[in-house]
């Protein structure tokens, strides 16, 4: 019983010891904030998705015409519109860059 | 446009429910008096169990789970037996009041096992 | 010992609890060294739970009996290994499994996603602790696995029925699934309150869902498989709440899958997904609930149970709390991207979630209609087979179909030419395989005939999408056909992982149409020498046997089997007594063919004094089509699963380039 007691008592203190060690290896940190996004990195994110995006669907329809899931008909029709829209995205990346 | 689809779906389950039934109504043992109709017995095995149930019927008694009512209703069982089928196990079975005595369909007797947290189904639903 | 476990399950409850206030804290105020001080919470209280569960287990193994759970669940005479699985096989004891996985994927999806995602985790850990702190009050307050008591000469033994190796494999694998929904669902909780609508929770959580999906997929077919060898009443699914329990998340997590697809490539469905992820988990959570409680089974319940009022709480809070989250965050989720044909793979994929919700909700319907109508009307009301099986046809065919087509549609637009040119050949193939089907009988049963007529359709696009995408691969210069192949399929694991998993899915519509639609069954009371018919086969009942072993009276029946005049050996069914549990199982006779798939099934249904034996026998085609289409599921998750190194990097590349550090 007592040798329960004793192991709960250390499995008790264990934990509250690796629950504060943030804050027992760091007691006078330069920075405590979280490294967070900030706008500026949130939306450069968001277009770097969009690029992401508009890339894979240029090499998707690329895989089906290959693959001949596609016709080349409909290949001309749709890879146009996806060209486009992987363009806007790198141009809207550059400008995004350029900001300071 | 997905709104509009979800609240056709739900409209005709609401209306296959409510118009062409498939619903038997649950009952137990102490209000089962007086009913007619195809109905869903649930309750506790009492014996004595006698007969067969392929070649006269197995004949047993049903009382309420759990309640305080006295009243045990006969039943006349045919069909499939589930395993777990014994005095003091809680069952459900299909089938309509005739006479006094509560006449099974065929095959519909389902077990539950009060033992494990779970119920135990072995029986083939009519 | 006892003690030290419910200590154990104190500490995980605190520190859940701590890692819950801290982690929110630390997330709204911004505190970096307080956020990894919670993330660690969530660490230790998977390691405190696992200490309480090595302390059941050893209690279970030494048999002792001064745990009331013990004693309640096993016997000195019960094998080792059941011993083992009755962990699971309590309700306190699954509760505590529950916690163990639920901290451990929880202290493990935060470990692997905190180096890239921090803003995101910050947010994540607490509605994590949130759960935990659920389950760990279950068990410490509520169903305590450590309750003692004076200790019995013996325990009680577990009933026959589930001492067999499914009890090993069918919960265990249930709630990997069940609390491996958590993940997508605390990632998606944790985008929504930080507000980062970003793709990064559903990257950070393509895997788990799969994971779990796939466990959830395979411990159903596990149990349906238990229900048909061991239960042997001639069937695998009855519909039956519990098995219903499982099913409905499963439903909802095969259409998240394929909606965030979706918003994977065109960044749509946005709000969709994120209600999608939260029916799920609220699911997984009223599955364990419908089959802990008992509540359904009965109008006056079966099994006296104090914890549902506690899980109907917390599903509520949970989904209303979801649900107010989603509506917070509308704004961030709207996406200016619109469907812009009702003929696009886009387009499929959404009637491909609607048809699987619609399902879904199906199946609630018929689980709760008894609790509604007794409310309603003062009388429960149970819905019957005729309804689930109707709204299966009619949702389930169309998705079959839709699995054919979904795959090979283009993206956006397609127009009426392409569809003809791509669906042409698949076409030509299912009328072709429909009209010979109907020319060899199948006609007598019209869904199972649209069954297999739509696979066959869906089989022609599968194999098509191999051949083609292996002859384009070969043009490249890859060397042989199998190099090919093997590259083809390594390149792009995502997609053909995905259409294995579609062959087994075939495979389980084919096997379930042939075993439901176009079976048979017959019934006959035999005496030594007798026979009877069914589908071609003589079945001549030989003699009955006695058996005594270890636990029971094994009495078997034996039957011979001739097809024509083909003798096709013989085939034993009976019955087992259980001497100290005082039942008796059902031991059905299963002949299984291993050209044509098809069961022979026979039921010893009674054994009279006389030794006349009462049989009742099926015959099942394609049934084993349903468990071999398990191994091929398996396959195709675990290609889709398998880790890859170019997605990788280019995940690292994109958070680089907007300054996150790859690593901690």
């Amino acid at each position: 019983m007592t040798v329960a007691l004793l192991l709960a008592a250390l499995l008790a203190v264990t934990c509250v010891v690796v629950v504060a060690l943030p804050f027992l290896r760091e007691p006078e940190p330069e920075s405590d904030s979280l490294d967070e996004l900030d706008e500026r990195d949130r939306r450069r994110l968001e277009l770097l998705e969009a690029r992401d995006r508009a890339l894979s669907a240029l090499k998707e329809l690329e895989f089906d015409h290959r693959t001949g899931t596609i016709s080349d008909d409909d290949y001309r029709t749709l890879v146009g519109p996806l060209r486009r829209e992987a363009a806007h995205a790198l141009q809207a990346l550059e400008r995004d860059s350029s900001q300071p | 446009m997905i709104a509009l689809s979800v609240a056709a779906v739900l409209a005709i389950f609401l209306l296959y429910t409510s118009i062409a039934g498939g619903g038997n109504p649950s009952v137990s043992p102490s209000e089962l008096r007086g009913r007619t109709g195809e109905m869903q017995l649930a309750g506790l095995v009492v014996g004595p169990v006698i007969g067969d149930a392929y070649a006269g019927g197995l004949r047993f008694r049903l009382r309420d789970i759990g309640g305080k009512s006295r009243v045990a209703v006969p039943v006349r069982y045919t069909g499939s037996v589930p395993d777990l089928f014994k005095i003091g196990r809680h069952i459900v079975v299909d089938g309509r009041l005739r006479q006094g005595t509560f006449v099974a369909e065929p095959g519909s007797m389902i077990t539950k096992c009060p033992s494990k947290y779970a119920p135990k189904q072995s029986g083939d639903p009519a | 010992m006892p003690e030290l476990g419910r200590a154990a399950l104190v500490v995980t409850l605190g520190l859940s609890v701590y890692a819950l206030v801290a982690g929110a804290a630390a997330a709204r105020l911004g505190r970096r060294r307080l956020a990894l001080s919670a993330q660690n919470a969530l660490t230790a209280a998977f390691f405190s739970t696992l200490i309480a569960s090595a302390i059941l287990l050893g209690a279970l193994l030494g048999h002792d009996f001064s745990f009331k759970y013990v004693a309640r669940t096993t016997s000195e005479a019960l094998p080792t290994a059941y011993t083992i699985s009755s962990f699971w096989g309590g309700q306190e004891g699954s509760l505590l499994l529950w916690l163990l996985v639920l901290t451990g994927f929880g202290a493990a999806a935060v470990r692997l996603n905190r180096g890239w995602a921090r803003d995101l985790i910050v947010w994540v850990v607490p509605v994590f602790a949130a759960v935990a702190v659920f389950f760990a009050f279950l068990v410490v307050a509520v169903a305590s696995p450590f309750a003692t008591q004076p200790a019995p000469a013996d325990g009680a033994g577990m009933t026959p029925s589930l001492q067999n190796p499914y009890m090993l494999a069918h919960p265990p694998l249930l709630y990997l699934g069940y609390v491996g929904l958590t993940v997508p669902f605390a990632f998606a909780a944790g985008a929504l309150l930080s507000g980062r609508m970003d793709e990064r929770w559903l990257v950070a959580t393509r895997r788990w869902t799969l994971f779990a999906w796939t466990a959830l997929g395979i411990g159903q077919l596990l149990g349906a498989h238990w229900a048909y060898v061991e239960v042997g009443w001639g069937g695998y699914y009855a519909w039956d709440p519990v098995e219903n329990a499982a099913l409905m998340p499963w439903l909802a997590a095969t259409a998240f899958l394929h909606s965030v697809m979706i918003q994977e490539k065109r960044g749509m469905l946005r709000v969709w997904n994120v209600l999608l992820v939260i029916l799920a988990f609220s699911l997984s959570l009223f599955g364990t609930f419908l089959t802990r409680s008992g509540v359904v089974n009965s109008i006056h319940s079966f099994t006296q149970s104090s914890i549902g009022p506690w899980f109907l709480a917390f599903i509520g809070l949970t989904v209303a709390f979801s649900v107010a989250l989603v509506f917070w965050r509308l704004p961030l989720l709207r996406s200016p991207t619109k469907l812009e044909s009702p003929v696009s793979r886009e387009a499929a994929f959404l009637y491909n979630n609607l048809l699987l919700l619609a399902l879904c909700l199906t199946i609630l319907w018929g689980v709760v209609y008894p609790l509604l109508s007794e409310a309603v009307r003062g009388e429960a009301v149970v819905l019957g087979r005729s309804y689930y099986d109707f709204f299966l046809r009619a949702f389930g065919l169309p998705l079959l179909l839709l699995m054919g087509i979904g795959p090979l549609i283009a993206w956006r637009r397609a127009s009426l030419r392409s569809l003809l040119t791509t669906f042409r050949w698949p076409t030509a193939v299912a009328l072709s395989t429909g009209g010979l089907l109907l020319v060899l009988g199948a006609g007598s049963s019209v869904p199972g005939l649209i069954a297999y007529t739509f696979a066959a359709f869906v089989t022609a696009t599968i194999v098509l999408e191999f051949v083609r995408g292996t002859r384009a691969r070969k043009a490249l210069g890859a060397g042989s056909w199998p190099g090919a192949f093997s590259s083809l399929i390594a390149r792009n694991r995502r997609r053909y992982g995905g259409y294995v998993v579609h062959a087994s899915i075939v495979l389980l519509a084919v096997g379930i149409a042939g075993s439901s639609a176009f079976d048979s069954v017959a019934e006959a009371k035999l005496a030594r020498g007798q026979s009877m018919e069914i589908a071609g086969h003589t079945l001549t009942y030989l003699s009955l046997d006695e058996r005594q072993s270890a636990n029971a009276t094994e009495i078997r029946a034996t039957l011979e089997v001739t097809r024509g005049d083909r003798d096709l050996g013989t085939l034993k069914a009976g019955k087992n007594a259980y001497t100290i549990e005082q039942q008796v199982s059902n031991e059905v006779g299963i002949r299984s063919d291993p050209l044509t798939g098809e069961d022979l099934f026979v039921i010893a249904e009674q054994i009279d004094p006389d030794g006349s034996v009462y049989f009742r026998v099926f015959v099942k085609p394609l049934v084993n089509l349903i468990w071999i289409a398990g191994f091929v599921f398996v396959l195709g998750s675990a290609i889709t699963l398998w880790p890859d190194a170019r997605e990788q990097r280019k995940l690292v590349t994109r958070t680089r380039e907007i300054g996150v550090p790859a690593t901690r």
